[in-house]
């Protein structure tokens, strides 16, 4: 045994490391037992039930059991699921682009260009700070602010540069976009932020003094080295965009309904359980893919300094 | 016209919050730095060695004053076209290119453009990487590389577009002690083979002592002195630079004669010193007289021109280390003794020879 060898004194200080070591193990079991349990009860056994029910059917509203994949079948070929889970990734990939765009430049100016710990104090909270406010409420200004009395057309219409109020500001999927791309680029700017606060200010000094204009280090050294920050604050705005069921209702059209909504409405509305399992574990299974897939990427993308 | 750079009344304040804001991190320098030279800017943490540094590699503006590259004016001249290459204390390599493609950049840029084609960057590449010995790493990432190979692909990053200026940033101060000195060699063979003008930042004086053709010692944005390693240690012209260069205790004294033979100091208790030293100072002035351990030698009571007490000895390997007090409470000096001789005892009465041609004076008082 390696612990009697370690010792090298003989059985008996052995035994007794050995019988310490199995206390040790026993007390360090306790303290896993928490965790454990609560990924048992919330994690296994949600997802044990999710599964149970997507292999069932619902007959007059009402669930039966059953050993069938024609739910995971009808994913993919009954319309609207597929449509609507494609429409959904459409949007999350927008959200996601646009955010990161947004966020870069903010996040650049963060790490580099704000020399004073006060006023990056300051950019920090205002990044954070609408997260204080309610989700509903922050979609809620987007319909005040976009629709046909709100502020925009007021303001064209004050200006003159309209008679009439335009309405393709809200209920379309540019505004779904929009609202999703305000509420959620603050994980872009704080993923990215965190990544290219790693480099040194003296590597962008470095560049200079050895001629590279603007351009080219943002090019060549910058923009390589903020890559894993896009793609992981990328993962979350996308995530949390594809998922999203509240501003397709307050901001979106009546064709811009996304799979959470059709959903809660399998769930809810037409008490189909099994097909919303169903729906529910093939995007499990995409998020998986998705995670495994640019957590690859982030690996391969990562400097180390 | 002179060749090189010239600094003239260099002058850096930084404004808005936060430590040493308002007072003047750099305050009225002027230097000359022949072409080919190798200048070390000395002195402690905050003296503004870096901040002046940082000036000429056009990292910071000056608030006043001009700098001169070989009689030209570049105060406003962008980084970028300076043509000055610096090495960073913490490398500063880009983490995303192989070592090969760090020592390119500078070839790579837009403003190099068409200069050199693929294959003359390989074989530059190589042939700096060589000069700096790693021929063997070209393939590798930064982060794969010891502080001492990192620091050697800055080097050459840096010398690959054939700069006549190389600034240095503290280079070896994150470099263990051992690997200091390897590199100090190595920087010395590159200056020599290379006769670039090196400008150099440090706050180790060993460094500055070993490697430069003259040291500026800087203290609160000022230059203290300006001179070869060799002036600045036998002949420092202020109790400051006496002070932080090697192992000098200062004791006071006043001139009691002064001739162009050399003078003669007399200390508080009485006891006379004669120094070879022609040094400018009037009869009756209050000195301080400057005396390093090496310069000095213990004798028997009566043999040397001045007395104390061995107040305590450390043995250092190299030599014996003797804290003497001097007669009638004149001062503490420290004397380096051979180890083979007879050790004296603590408390022991001793007299002090001091070699006449090393003992220097400082002036004004404490």
């Amino acid at each position: 045994m390696t612990q009697a060898t370690l010792t090298g004194a003989g059985a008996a200080p052995g035994l007794v490391l050995r019988s310490a070591r199995r206390i040790e193990r026993r007390r360090m079991l306790m303290w896993l037992i928490p965790p454990i349990a609560w990924f048992t009860v919330f994690m296994l056994v949600p997802y044990g039930l999710l599964f149970y029910y997507s292999l069932g059917h619902a007959e007059d509203m009402r669930f039966v059991p059953g050993l069938s994949l024609a739910n995971f079948v009808k994913v993919f070929t009954a319309e609207p699921y597929l449509g609507v889970i494609l429409k959904s990734a459409r949007i999350g990939l927008m959200t996601a682009v646009f955010s990161a765009i947004i966020a870069w430049p903010l996040a650049f100016a963060l790490a580099f260009h704000t020399r004073s710990a006060a006023t990056k104090f300051a950019i920090y909270l205002m990044v954070i700070v609408p997260w204080w406010a309610s989700y509903l409420v922050k979609a809620y200004a987007w319909k005040t602010i976009l629709g046909t009395n709100g502020i925009l057309n007021a303001t064209l219409q004050g200006l003159g540069l309209t008679n009439e109020p335009v309405r393709l500001f809200l209920y379309n999927e540019f505004s779904v976009v929009l609202t999703l791309t305000y509420i959620f680029t603050p994980f872009a700017v704080l993923s990215i932020y965190a990544q290219l606060e790693r480099v040194p200010t003296s590597m962008i000094e470095a560049a200079k003094n050895l001629g590279a204009g603007g351009w080219e280090i943002f090019r060549r050294i910058v923009l390589p080295i903020s890559i894993p920050g896009v793609i992981a604050g990328g993962v979350i705005t996308f995530s949390l965009a594809f998922g999203d069921f509240v501003a397709p209702v307050l901001v979106g059209g009546s064709d811009s309904l996304m799979i959470s909504n059709i959903v809660i409405n399998l769930l809810g509305v037409a008490f189909d359980w099994p097909m919303a399992a169903a729906i529910g574990l093939v995007i499990i299974t995409l998020g998986l893919g998705l995670i495994s897939l640019t957590g690859w990427l982030e690996e391969k993308t990562q400097v180390r300094l | 016209m002179t060749t090189g750079i010239e600094l003239r009344d260099l002058r850096k304040k930084y404004d808005g919050h936060g430590g040493g804001a308002g007072a003047w991190a750099v305050d009225g320098v002027d230097m000359q730095i022949g072409r080919g030279q190798f200048v070390t800017l000395l002195g402690p943490s905050g003296c503004g060695k870096t901040t002046t540094l940082r000036m000429i590699a056009g990292f910071e503006t000056p608030s006043s004053g001009e700098i001169l590259r070989d009689g030209v004016d570049i105060t406003d001249q962008p980084v970028t076209d300076r043509e000055m290459r610096m090495v960073f204390q913490d490398f500063a390599l880009f983490p995303n290119m192989s070592v090969a493609e760090n020592v390119a950049f500078g070839l790579k840029t837009r403003r190099m453009k068409g200069r050199f084609d693929a294959a003359q960057i390989r074989r530059k590449v190589g042939e700096y990487l060589d000069l700096v010995r790693l021929g063997s790493h070209a393939d590798k990432r930064p982060h794969q590389l010891s502080g001492g190979q990192k620091q050697r692909v800055a080097l050459a990053r840096a010398l690959i577009t054939d700069p006549e200026v190389v600034l240095f940033d503290e280079p070896l101060g994150s470099l263990d002690a051992h690997l200091r000195k390897v590199m100090q060699v190595e920087l010395i063979r590159l200056h020599r083979e290379l006769g670039k003008t090196f400008i150099y930042v440090t706050h180790d004086q060993d460094e500055a002592m070993a490697m430069s053709d003259a040291i500026a010692v800087m203290n609160a944005g000022k230059v203290q002195q300006f001179g070869t390693p060799r002036e600045i240690y036998d002949r420092p012209t202020s109790r400051y630079v006496a002070g932080f260069i090697g192992h000098a205790h200062i004791v006071e004294a006043t001139v009691a004669d002064s001739g162009s033979s050399g003078m003669v100091v007399r200390l508080a208790n009485g006891e006379t010193v004669r120094l070879a030293d022609p040094a400018n100072v009037a009869k009756g002035a209050s000195v301080g007289l400057m005396l390093r351990a090496e310069d000095l030698s213990l004798a028997r009571p009566g043999e040397g021109e001045l007395h104390g007490e061995v107040a305590d000895s450390l043995y250092r390997g190299e030599y014996v280390e003797y804290v003497v007090e001097l007669k009638g409470g004149a001062g503490t000096v420290h004397v380096h003794e051979p180890t083979d001789l007879e050790p004296f005892a603590h408390g022991a009465a001793v007299a002090l020879k001091v070699n006449p041609q090393k003992a220097h004076v400082v002036g004004g008082a404490a």
